[in-house]
């Protein structure tokens, strides 16, 4: 597949990618709170070069914790396009991998993958600093090896997503009387 | 020759602005009880920020960084770094003010022209700040110009034979650390900014190469604002001597502004035309009065 | 119960016969009452001191077919709690707003308009509060089924082995 290939330009660009993580993280489920220890001194994600974000203009990495709503999904969908390429999703905790302990509700999607591509997900209710650190890294060496080609796929599959969005969500314009 | 100079000026720039801004990094780090990123960070995020595919929002917008940028280069370019002199006898401070405003309008212009409300906000509180830390960083610049007789920056470092500008006029060197606090836009002058508020400010809607080159421009007029500073007030110096007092400034404005945190943008002004103001009154006078020690 | 909640459960039953009252706790007390003595009963509690609206809420007792209207006064006085409710009927699902006493009252009974269908008399807006492009049966009534929608609408993960089983297996529930 070509998604695979990469001119030698990339493959330095990827190098520094890895090193250089920005993540807008979008914390409307409960794992936001594993946030906080893996930024402050006991684990240190600047080290890893990685720090937060306050745009997704900036972000490299979408971070998704937690259970998404119909409702906030079209917000995530906004934010992931809104992103410049190359990026990544992690998917964070049981709620973006099968819906968690919210699989039965009407109002909370089950599974991310089926809407935006996730690179990576991480397991659990709720997942330590530690899995979140080791997530990152094995994002990094994806990167480094090329292998994390979520932005590719959902170029090459965008009718596919986009006909599951709107099986979802009816229409992902958002209509919001706050804001109108 | 001088596009040599040029070149070196610019470099040095480039270089020791970077590693410093990636030390700064390092410095507040620590200061939190954390490891920190390498030093070389900064030159990662710049390199990567170049690579990614970023989005436009019409040509002012383009054109905005770009004239912040070159505005920025073309300032710094002036700036006499110890005795490497680009342009001598050009390197006059009110040459270098009026440039300086040509990138910090680049940037508002084009943060502006991205059409965000965040962005207006931000670049509405950064020239209400510079409305407060010109004012007594001027005043102060003023006294020592008066003082020296002559305007031009290497003029002034050549005048401090005997003695610092920073300990003839102790009042105006801590206006003028003051004021640069301010420009540098460290904490607790970190309100146009402010990530958590107003998502980051002008620069909410650059994305990628834009990032990159702001970035830049970021890293270069740090490199001026500190330079003036260590040029008029921390005596004569060759260029190792420079680059050593520039980090010692440097270290001690990162050190300050970790541990304190923002203030609101009116907090901002009044502090400036309140204590900075009067205190850089006080040194003029003394100027006048020719209480100099 | 306090002293002043005595006097205003003496005041509210001087002008509605047969009130029920329920005294949950020691300062917190519910009266059910008829729904057309409903507007009565909550001005005279505004009148009384209970002017903080909490919430306004139903529940659905499909069993009855009724819905049960629930209004929560607390007073800052003395910290006094009325839970007033009143049951409507279900395939009706109509009452009157209470709008002109508690001006916030509108957003809650969209809520519940959303929520449970329950349309109010007086209050024209009744647009959707926090669903967006929703298409069924309001979502908290009883027949309305969160599992079958979910399944509709948000395809659950295929997995190719029974996780569960095993999971199972692993905690020692089941023996493998």
């Amino acid at each position: 597949m070509s998604t695979n290939e990469r001119s030698i330009w990339e493959k330095i660009a990827d190098q520094l990618r890895s090193k250089s993580l920005w993540m807008l993280h979008y914390c409307t489920g409960c794992g936001a709170i594993e946030l906080p220890p893996s930024m402050t001194s006991r684990f240190d994600m600047e080290r890893f070069g990685m720090g937060p974000m306050a745009t997704p203009r900036q972000a490299d990495i979408l971070f998704i914790t937690g259970y998404l709503s119909a409702k906030t999904l079209r917000r995530v969908i906004y934010t992931y396009e809104q992103m410049p390429e190359p990026k990544y999703v992690i998917g964070f905790g049981s709620c973006t991998l099968n819906g968690g302990i919210y699989y039965d509700s009407y109002a909370t999607i089950n599974r991310l993958d089926y809407y935006i591509p996730v690179d990576l997900y991480i397991a659990g209710c709720m997942p330590r600093p530690e899995a979140l650190l080791e997530a990152f890294n094995e994002l990094m060496r994806m990167i480094r090896k090329g292998e994390a080609n979520g932005w590719k796929r959902y170029k090459e599959n965008y009718e596919w997503y986009k006909q599951n969005q709107l099986r979802s969500l009816g229409e992902v314009f958002i209509h919001d009387e706050f804001h109108e | 020759m001088t596009v040599l100079r040029v070149i070196a000026v610019l470099l040095t720039g480039f270089f020791v602005g970077l590693t410093l801004e990636g030390i700064a990094r390092k410095i507040m780090a620590r200061v939190q009880r954390r490891y920190g990123p390498p030093w070389y960070q900064n030159f990662i995020d710049v390199f990567k920020a170049l690579s990614k595919r970023g989005i436009s929002h019409g040509w002012i917008f383009d054109f905005g960084i770009l004239m912040a940028l070159g505005g920025v280069i073309a300032t710094l370019a002036f700036v006499p770094l110890g005795d490497l002199v680009a342009f001598p006898g050009l390197d006059n401070i009110f040459i270098i003010v009026y440039l300086f405003a040509v990138g910090a309008l680049g940037m508002a212009m084009g943060m502006v022209g991205s059409g965000n409300p965040n962005a207006s906000i931000g670049v509405a509180r950064a020239l209400t700040q510079m409305l407060g830390y010109e004012v007594p960083y001027l005043v102060a610049i003023a006294g020592v110009l008066y003082y020296y007789k002559t305007s031009s920056v290497s003029g002034l470092m050549m005048a401090q034979q005997d003695t610092w500008t920073l300990f003839k006029m102790p009042i105006g060197g801590i206006v003028a650390f003051i004021s640069l606090l301010g420009m540098l836009g460290k904490k607790p002058f970190d309100t146009p900014i402010a990530p958590a508020e107003i998502a980051s400010g002008p620069m909410v809607e650059l994305s990628a190469k834009y990032m990159g080159l702001l970035m830049l421009m970021h890293t270069f007029s740090i490199f001026v604002e500190i330079s003036l500073f260590v040029d008029i007030f921390l005596g004569i110096s060759n260029y190792l001597t420079f680059l050593l007092k520039f980090t010692v400034v440097w270290i001690i404005a990162t050190l300050i502004s970790a541990v304190l945190p923002r203030f609101r943008i009116e907090q901002v002004v009044k502090f400036y035309w309140k204590v900075p103001l009067s205190l850089a009154f006080v040194q003029v006078l003394f100027v006048l009065l020719g209480w100099v020690f | 119960m306090t002293n002043s909640m005595n006097n205003t459960i003496e005041r509210l039953k001087s002008i509605i016969r047969n009130l029920k009252v329920e005294e949950i706790d020691e300062r917190e007390v519910k009266i059910e009452i008829k729904p057309e003595m409903v507007l009565n009963a909550l001005s005279l509690l505004k009148g009384s001191g209970y002017s903080h609206l909490s919430i306004i809420t139903a529940v659905d007792w499909i069993e009855e077919n009724k819905f049960e209207l629930v209004y929560i006064l607390f007073s800052w006085n003395d910290g006094g709690k009325f839970i007033v409710s009143t049951k409507i009927d279900r395939k009706k699902a109509k009452f009157v707003t209470v709008k002109h006493l508690w001006p916030i009252a509108r957003y809650y009974e969209r809520e519940l308009h959303e929520f449970f269908g329950i349309s109010f008399e007086g209050n024209d807006d009744m647009r959707p509060l926090f669903l967006e492009n929703w298409d069924d049966l309001p979502p908290l009534r009883k027949d309305f089924d969160p599992m079958e929608y979910s399944k509709k609408k948000f395809p659950d993960r295929e997995y190719h082995k029974d996780v569960i089983h095993e999971a199972k297996v692993i905690r020692g529930d089941l023996n493998g």
